[in-house]
């Protein structure tokens, strides 16, 4: 459990890292000092040893061999007190010794004395005497290749352990007392960092559905943390948005299916509640069938819109020839508005080309050329004009209908906006014909406007991309 | 009884005002709110079915008024506004019911007699004048055990006899009650009812319920 909590997390895996390194440091800064130490060690016994041994080879030395300190003396300025030196004949007979040297005798043995009769010099630790080991160095003298004499000069190794252990001891408590600290430090910074992660967590967790109008206080800073808090408010608003249009969507939904519903249910129970005569269920069924007609054309545009909002309505884009497809709805529309005795007329560009789906297409200009038959009054006017310039093509209806007043113009292409709903329901409409065209213009990489003047007529105006050349 | 039938939906207001007068009410009808609280104001209405999305006068702003002119007929709310504050806030304007659509027709009417029924005082189903009995719910007359067949308008004009015994009731006031504003109040149609109802009423029992008040009206009592 602990390990999912991201503060334990990085101050472990801190510790971690920091351990590593301060181990490896403490290493190395161990094994480098030993070995200087014991490299400078080897290095004095051995010029030590060499000064004697050139000193018992020199025919004009004073030195005897009793005198070797003060022969060092006077070669090295100092009296070395701590060193042990001792001088054997090449049989290995101890010729003298230092004066600190006076009681024991520095051990010699067999492979030493090999080496040394075979001229090479020997560097050994031993434990002879004391508490301490000792390092010692065995250098044969030799003159017209034979061996004179053999010089061991050793010391003591107290200083050196002395020192080591102490380094040993220091890194032993300040390298764990330092994780301990950094540790701390470093839960107290993943902490500080993380708290205002905390906060979002528990206003998150607050909201759902029903409460997005909650919002996490901001912090001022413009950090990540800062960013995060915003981005989520931000998507906050974003799905309150969408789940209010939802709900409102869905509640306009229903609202349009029980007016139907209501209708066929009334006019049924009416019906059966005695007997009647056959004209009389002609007229209820003749009722009836239009209601039902009219749910169908509901939830066929609802099924529509809500498959386009979840992007499974795909465009099958072709080249069409829209010149045509206005041609084909003009004839369409002359029919539909002879019946109210509406003239239409067409103004038509000729050979015009758009990319798109031709069903979208005609289904888009029926709509708007059936809308405006219906909020044409009798003897009216109706117009469709299509032209084209380099940078887009037009499509207009145009009507002398009843308008819309300016109020009302920016909803018309939402769903189920309806200026009057009794005259729109008579007439058959879903609330959803304009949505589904402006999906339709939008789809194509188009524009849907409106301009109206209330009582004088509209003017919906589509405008899409022209056909690019190379196609 | 007349009932005013504010709805702008033409087919729902058709069906319910073809159903209720089938139920022997008088049903007027309008689709706006504005003419809806002008019939509400100069007609003297038994109940009043209003819908709350209307045309040019919002159906709550007309129960408001009618509430603020101090009229206290009953007005059921039929609306396809179904939730609980438009259902509280609906009751709390002055409603006296709430239905809402899509609804059952037996229903509606069964909130009608019900509204009408406490309107009037009447704790039952049953309207009684002397051996005289009408079922409400039935539409069932019967006098001295015997049913008595009548048409929907002389039934209408029974109820309103028998909700209001002992009282005189003036040719207006049956036109407002009985008849539609269809009613063309210069002709004789009440007085003709009058006689059917009587013919079958009142002929062949000695004690006539009946009563002709000279220069006023008619009235329906039990003593001679």
């Amino acid at each position: 459990m602990i390990f999912r909590n991201i503060r334990f997390k990085l101050t472990l895996w801190y510790i971690i890292i920091l351990g590593l390194i301060l181990t490896s440091f403490s290493t190395f800064l161990y094994f480098t000092l030993s070995r200087s130490l014991y490299h400078g060690i080897d290095l004095k016994i051995k010029s030590i040893a060499e000064v004697i041994a050139s000193s018992s080879t020199n025919p004009y030395s004073h030195y005897s061999f009793s005198t070797i300190d003060r022969m060092l003396e006077d070669s090295f300025g100092l009296k070395p007190v701590t060193k042990f030196i001792q001088v054997l004949d090449e049989s290995g007979r101890v010729g003298s010794k230092s004066e600190n040297l006076q009681h024991f005798q520095l051990p010699i043995s067999l492979l030493t004395l090999k080496n040394a009769s075979q001229g090479k010099v020997t560097f050994e630790t031993t434990k002879a005497f004391g508490k301490y080991p000792l390092r010692m160095v065995t250098v044969p003298v030799i003159r017209r290749r034979r061996i004179i004499n053999i010089v061991q000069v050793a010391t003591s190794l107290e200083e050196v352990e002395e020192a080591l252990r102490t380094l040993w001891l220091i890194l032993w408590i300040t390298v764990p007392s330092a994780l301990v600290v950094a540790s701390l430090g470093g839960l107290f910074l993943a902490n500080k960092a993380l708290k205002p992660v905390d906060e979002i967590t528990k206003t998150a967790r607050l909201i759902t559905s029903k409460s997005l109008d909650q919002r996490i206080r901001l912090r001022k800073t413009k950090d990540e943390i800062g960013r995060l808090a915003e981005t989520f408010n931000d998507m906050i608003s974003r799905l309150d948005r969408s789940f209010k249009q939802i709900r409102q969507f869905s509640a306009n939904a229903s609202h349009e299916l029980r007016t139907p519903l209501t209708i066929l249910k009334g006019e049924i129970e009416v019906g059966l509640r005695k007997r009647r005569r056959l004209e009389e269920y002609r007229k209820i069924l003749t009722s009836n069938l239009e209601e039902v007609n009219h749910m169908g054309r509901i939830v066929d545009d609802l099924l529509f819109l809500s498959k386009a909002d979840m992007g499974e309505v795909h465009l099958q884009k072709k080249p069409v020839d829209l010149a045509q497809l206005v041609s084909e709805v003009y004839a369409q529309a002359k029919m539909i508005a002879m019946r109210k005795g509406i003239h239409v007329q067409m103004s038509n560009d000729g050979d015009v080309a758009v990319v798109g789906d031709r069903l979208r297409l005609r289904e888009l200009l029926l709509n708007l050329v059936d809308n405006a038959v219906k909020y044409t009054p009798e003897g009216g006017e109706m117009r469709i004009s299509l032209e084209r310039n380099d940078q887009q093509v037009t499509l207009r209806v145009m009507d002398t209908g009843i308008g819309i007043d300016p109020q009302d113009q920016p909803h018309i292409f939402d769903r189920f906006f309806r200026v009057d709903k009794a005259r729109s329901r008579e007439a058959g409409g879903s609330g959803l014909g304009l949505s589904i065209c402006k999906w339709i213009v939008e789809a194509h990489g188009g524009e849907i406007s409106v301009e109206s003047d209330l009582g004088k007529g509209s003017m919906f105006r589509v405008t899409l991309p022209p056909t690019p050349p190379h196609t | 009884m007349r009932i005013l039938v504010v709805e702008d939906e033409k087919k729902v207001a058709s069906f319910i005002k073809k159903g209720l007068e089938e139920e022997h009410y008088a049903v007027d009808v309008t689709h706006d709110g504005e003419e809806g609280l002008a019939l509400a104001q100069t007609n003297e209405y038994d109940l009043v079915v209003l819908d709350i999305m209307l045309p040019k006068l919002d159906g709550m702003e007309v129960l408001r008024q009618i509430r603020s002119d101090g009229l206290d007929v009953p007005i059921l709310i039929l609306t396809a506004r179904d939730s609980l504050e438009d259902i509280v806030g609906g009751l709390d304007s002055g409603s006296d019911d709430y239905l809402t659509k899509p609804f059952s027709f037996a229903e509606l009417v069964a909130r009608v007699r019900a509204l009408l029924r406490r309107r009037m005082k009447e704790k039952t189903d049953l309207l009684e004048v002397g051996d005289l009995t009408l079922s409400l719910s039935t539409h069932r007359v019967k006098r001295g055990g015997r049913e008595i067949e009548l048409t929907a308008k002389e039934y209408g004009l029974l109820e309103y006899f028998m909700r209001n015994p002992n009282r005189i009731l003036t040719r207006t006031l049956i036109a407002e009650h009985v008849w539609d504003y269809h009613f063309d109040p210069s002709t004789n149609v009440i007085d003709v009812y009058v006689n059917y109802l009587r013919k079958k009423i009142d002929q062949g029992f000695e004690k006539k319920l009946i009563h002709t008040v000279r220069g006023s009206g008619y009235m329906m009592k039990d003593e001679p």
